[in-house]
């Protein structure tokens, strides 16, 4: 079995930007992705709305390659996704972050954030240590170096995660839901930690419910329905006066609870 | 019963017990690195092997470990002339058979684990087998070590099916001794609690991994 490691070919990835034409995805019988385009530019922050179920999810995976499209073509950081062969150029060279945080429970979030910088990057253990050391420090968790994730609050973890992300010093963030899984008083922490990201220039593609965070830190709003991107623009005029109905039923919805 | 027998010979039954354990840790490296290597396939999902993987699976937990003995020992004589050692031929069958369980223990563990451990490795970079042995096996742990443990025991005592290919272990020690001076009874009683004495730590250590296991 060969293994290319993506990671070496330190070229691939020359660019932020996201170019996604025609995509189409289904699930067996349920068509979820039914021509979906969208483009992000370099330093761009997208955010993601929509009801549940209506694609967000897979669209933010495909654009990672943890799913791939039945047609379409998608660009991200210059790698073809829709090239078999060239996908895999792309691991390592963005961040993703779960909803459920998959840090790696058996490490503590140093080992979380060190991993991939001594297996993929092949740093040094000092090298990586530092550079570790550093990300946990972006997202104020240098004192946590040495806890387990079960030892940390779900805030805590989250913001792991994104440290471990960080540390390979991605093209592109795409959160998925990174703050639903937490207790209300710990979204502050880490859509702060995003809120940080975004002004240092951070191009970021988030899946949220928290309308908050798009208002003020979103330089986009994707409304996403019947698995097309139904309206977007500034989030002043996708809040303030939506075209769409649709749209208007949804913030309505999402507003008042 | 006449203990003295049992004192008189204790060399044989020493040198049987040496046997029975060489072949016993053999057979658990053995056993346990295919296991793993059957696990891994079964659950990458690739395409061919993944279904000769099922099929080596179904095989050998679906005979008897007597009759696949029989046949490797046999069957290698047969074929290639000269024919295979006793205890390489022991070895082989214990390790397909016992190898065949295994698989399936491990694979239990390594499905438990999320499948977010996966996309978060996959989207870090790391290459799979990277992710298999760094990332999934250590979280199965809690999972695996009390059953694979208790299927160590189970392949210890699986070993003296080899007396029927002519291993000198414990059991054809025991009735050698048996040869000599009689007392069958007795003998046999000694090589049971000589078994009892390799297995019962084992139990023990099942049992408080289980324990562990609930309370964490
Ligand atoms: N791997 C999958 N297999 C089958 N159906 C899926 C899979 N992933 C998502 N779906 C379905 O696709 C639809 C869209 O899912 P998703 O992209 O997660 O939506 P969202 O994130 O907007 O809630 C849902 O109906 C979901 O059940
Ligand atoms: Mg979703």
């Amino acid at each position: 079995m060969m293994i290319t490691d993506p990671a070496a070919q330190q070229t691939a990835v020359t660019t932020s930007r996201i170019s996604l034409s025609g995509v189409h995805k289904r699930f067996g019988d349920l068509e979820v992705l039914k021509g979906v385009d969208v483009d992000v530019e370099s330093g761009e922050v997208v955010v993601l709305i929509g009801a549940s179920g209506s694609g967000k999810s897979t669209l933010l995976r495909i654009m990672c390659d943890l799913e791939r499209a039945d047609s379409g073509e998608v660009w991200v950081g210059g790698v073809p996704l829709h090239d078999r062969k060239r996908a895999p150029e792309i691991f390592g060279h963005v961040g993703m972050v779960f909803q459920q945080f998959n840090l790696f429970p058996h490490k503590t979030a140093l080992g979380n954030v060190m991993l991939a910088l001594l297996k993929v990057r092949k740093l040094g253990r000092a090298e990586a240590e530092e550079r570790g050391r550093a990300a946990l420090k972006r997202v104020g968790l240098d004192t946590k170096a040495d806890s387990y994730p079960a030892q940390l609050s779900g805030g805590q973890q989250q913001r792991v995660a994104i440290a471990r992300a960080l540390a390979m010093d991605p093209a592109i963030m795409f959160f998925d839901e990174p703050t639903s899984a937490l207790d209300p008083e710990l979204v502050g922490e880490v859509t702060g930690v995003m809120r940080s990201l975004a002004e240092e220039g951070m191009t970021m593609v988030v899946v949220t419910h928290e309308m908050r965070f798009a208002k003020d830190t979103a330089d986009r709003v994707i409304f996403m329905d019947g698995g097309v991107v139904l309206e977007q623009g500034p989030p002043e005029r996708v809040f303030g006066s939506p075209a769409e109905a649709r749209t208007q039923q949804f913030l309505h919805r999402v507003l008042d609870t | 019963m006449d203990w003295s027998v049992i004192w008189s010979n204790h060399d044989l039954y020493l040198s049987g017990l040496w046997s029975t354990v060489l072949m016993s840790l053999a057979a658990i490296a053995t056993a346990t690195l295919l296991g793993l290597v059957v696990a891994a396939i079964r659950t990458s999902r690739i395409p061919v092997l993944s279904q000769v993987a099922r099929a080596y699976l179904e095989v050998f937990r679906g005979t008897p470990l007597l009759i696949q003995m029989l046949f490797i020992y046999f069957g290698a004589a047969y074929l290639s002339g000269f024919g295979i050692t006793v205890f390489g031929a022991a070895l082989l069958a214990l390790t397909l058979y016992q190898g065949a369980y295994i698989a399936e223990i491990f694979r239990a563990g390594i499905e438990a684990v999320p499948r977010g451990q996966w996309e978060a490795a996959r989207v870090l970079g790391l290459p799979r087998t990277q992710t298999f042995v760094g990332v999934i096996l250590p979280q199965t742990r809690a999972i695996v070590l009390p059953p694979l443990v208790g299927q160590y025991l189970s392949l210890i005592k699986d070993t003296s099916i080899a007396v029927v290919i002519g291993y000198v272990e414990l059991v054809r020690q025991g009735q050698a001794v048996i040869d000599r001076v009689g007392s069958p009874a007795t003998s046999y009683v000694a090589v049971a609690v000589l078994y009892f004495v390799i297995c019962y730590p084992l139990s023990l250590l099942v049992r408080h991994m289980e324990r562990k296991a609930v309370t964490a």
